[in-house]
């Protein structure tokens, strides 16, 4: 890809986003897309979210127990290690980064599909501002349930460190539990959250705006799909960084 | 009414539509035809607004549409419907969901009147008992009658049609084509109707704008389609053994009536 031709793209975009950040032409119909966005690229990612947090915390755990067993660490450097690693980068950045996948395809083939048959120039036929009706309730859906996500994926990956130590012996529980109390800082939830609001926001907008200017037909929708995620995945790659960089540096 | 004065587009210095001037008629059933790549969907799409002119004017009741602000141009886009040529309905949406969408959105009505104009417009098109379907569960001709209900929900003043009859059979195409041509008179429409069909043509053509290569090459009605000595013309019309059977017919006729005493 040219330098030109990203910054081509990347004026696409603002001015995309120009259309969709304004005021919705219907309340009534705003708030209603914005239930079924909540429940449809939220709620319904909430199973995966637990199940892919539930095993990767007993993994960290198992890994952590089995690289650091050293006798000049304390046991509950274990707990502490994973809750930190939870917290910091799991629950926000790999989970977003699958959430990327998920809802982000979702998003592009969505939007994509109703370009290509001519369903978004039927909304503009009809006076509707077609990007600010389909586009703002998919990104204030998602970043106003992300959070819940992140919180329900700390608590599950710290369920799934649990679960292996009760049923393992890789620490003892009462060691485990110590950890993770020990040198607390609330501020890493609150840098968590934060971070995945913005990632929410990039998920869900560089997704639309891929489906949105799809031209052509399946192929291409499907295409436009398979970028949005990349594309994605690559942003919240380097924000992270920035972020993490900015907040916590 | 709406005209069309010296309308040009061009994509990357390629001119496709090159000083088109027209007037669509209110009443009228008026059909552009022309072969695939003609310049026929350029021109519905910069009538519509879909896609800015490089240089003419089209007037909408003499308001130009080319320098309308982006206000104007949705409140004008409210006395507008229009009929894709794959219907275009919403799947997310049953039927009647598609067809109350536009009232949702911009009629004044309360929410009982609503529901009233939509299931009238579903009884107009013949569709009273679709409303609870999905785009997905109806038949092709089904699916444009319901993108007809859609379209007059909001009793547009302009009705244009991308290829109405593509992909029906024959009677199915017969039946739409009635329904666009009554809606036109029952409501004192402007239709501009694009089409390859010239059933549609001998039908329901009152008014007709033949492009070529985006040129108007010919415009006129129904009967005169028949007997022009236009060659383009009359390469595309005739291009079916059976119009050029239909045309023989016709000259004969005439032939014998003019020989008659």
């Amino acid at each position: 890809m040219t330098l030109t031709g990203s910054l081509d793209k990347l004026g696409q975009y603002i001015l995309l986003m120009r259309k969709v950040i304004t005021v919705p032409q219907k309340w009534g119909v705003f708030f209603r897309q914005l239930v079924k966005e909540i429940n449809k690229l939220g709620v319904d990612s909430i199973s995966i979210v637990i199940i892919i947090s539930f095993f990767i915390g007993a993994v960290i755990v198992i890994q952590i127990a089995l690289n650091i067993s050293n006798p000049l660490l304390p046991r509950y450097t274990v707990g502490y290690t994973s809750r930190e690693i939870i917290l910091l980068e799991f629950s926000s950045t790999i989970m977003c980064l699958i959430l990327a996948g998920k809802v982000g395809s979702n998003i592009s083939s969505e939007i994509g599909t109703m370009r290509v048959t001519e369903q978004i120039d039927a909304l503009e036929i009809m006076g509707v501002n077609s990007a600010n009706y389909l586009i703002l309730p998919k990104m204030v859906g998602l970043m106003v349930f992300v959070p819940v996500l992140v919180v329900l994926s700390m608590f599950f990956g710290i369920i799934g460190g649990f679960g292996v130590c009760y049923f393992t012996d890789a620490v003892p529980v009462a060691d485990f539990a110590y950890g993770l109390q020990s040198f607390f800082n609330e501020f890493y939830i609150w840098y968590a959250i934060m971070k995945t609001i913005f990632f929410a926001f990039l998920i869900s907008s560089v997704a639309a705006y891929y489906g949105y200017f799809a031209q052509g037909g399946s192929l291409d929708v499907g295409k436009a799909s398979t970028n949005a995620v990349v594309v994605t995945s690559i942003l919240i790659l380097i924000s992270d960084l920035i972020i993490t960089d900015l907040m916590m540096g | 009414m709406i005209e069309v004065k010296d309308l040009v587009k061009a994509f990357d210095g390629r001119e496709v539509l090159k000083k088109i001037s027209m007037t669509f008629e209110e009443g009228k059933t008026n059909l552009i035809i022309g072969r695939s790549g003609s310049g026929k969907t350029v021109l519905l799409k910069n009538l519509v607004g879909l896609m800015r002119p490089t240089s003419g004017q089209i007037l909408y009741d003499n308001r130009d549409l080319t320098q309308m602000s982006t206000d104007n141009m949705k409140s004008l886009r409210q006395e507008m419907g229009m009929i894709f040529q794959g219907s275009a309905l919403f799947d997310a949406m049953t039927v009647f969901e598609n067809v109350y969408f536009p009232l949702e959105m911009f009629s004044t009505l309360s929410k009982e009147e609503k529901e009233k104009r939509t299931q009238f417009c579903l009884d107009r098109v013949n569709l009273s008992d679709a409303g609870h379907l999905f785009p997905s569960e109806i038949s092709g001709g089904m699916m444009k009658r319901a993108a007809i209900a859609r379209a007059i929900a909001l009793n547009p003043k302009y009705l244009f049609c991308d290829e109405p009859n593509s992909g029906l059979d024959p009677q199915t195409s017969l039946v739409i084509d009635k329904l666009i041509h009554e809606i036109t008179k029952e409501y004192n429409i402007t239709t501009i109707v694009n089409t390859h069909d010239m059933n549609s043509v001998m039908n329901i053509g009152e008014k007709i704008f033949f492009i070529k290569e985006g040129n108007l090459e010919w415009e006129g009605d129904s009967g005169s389609v028949l007997l022009s000595q236009n060659q383009a013309l009359n390469d595309f019309v005739f291009a079916s053994d059976l119009f050029k059977k239909v045309k023989e017919v016709e000259v004969e006729e005439m032939k014998e009536n003019k020989t008659k005493p």
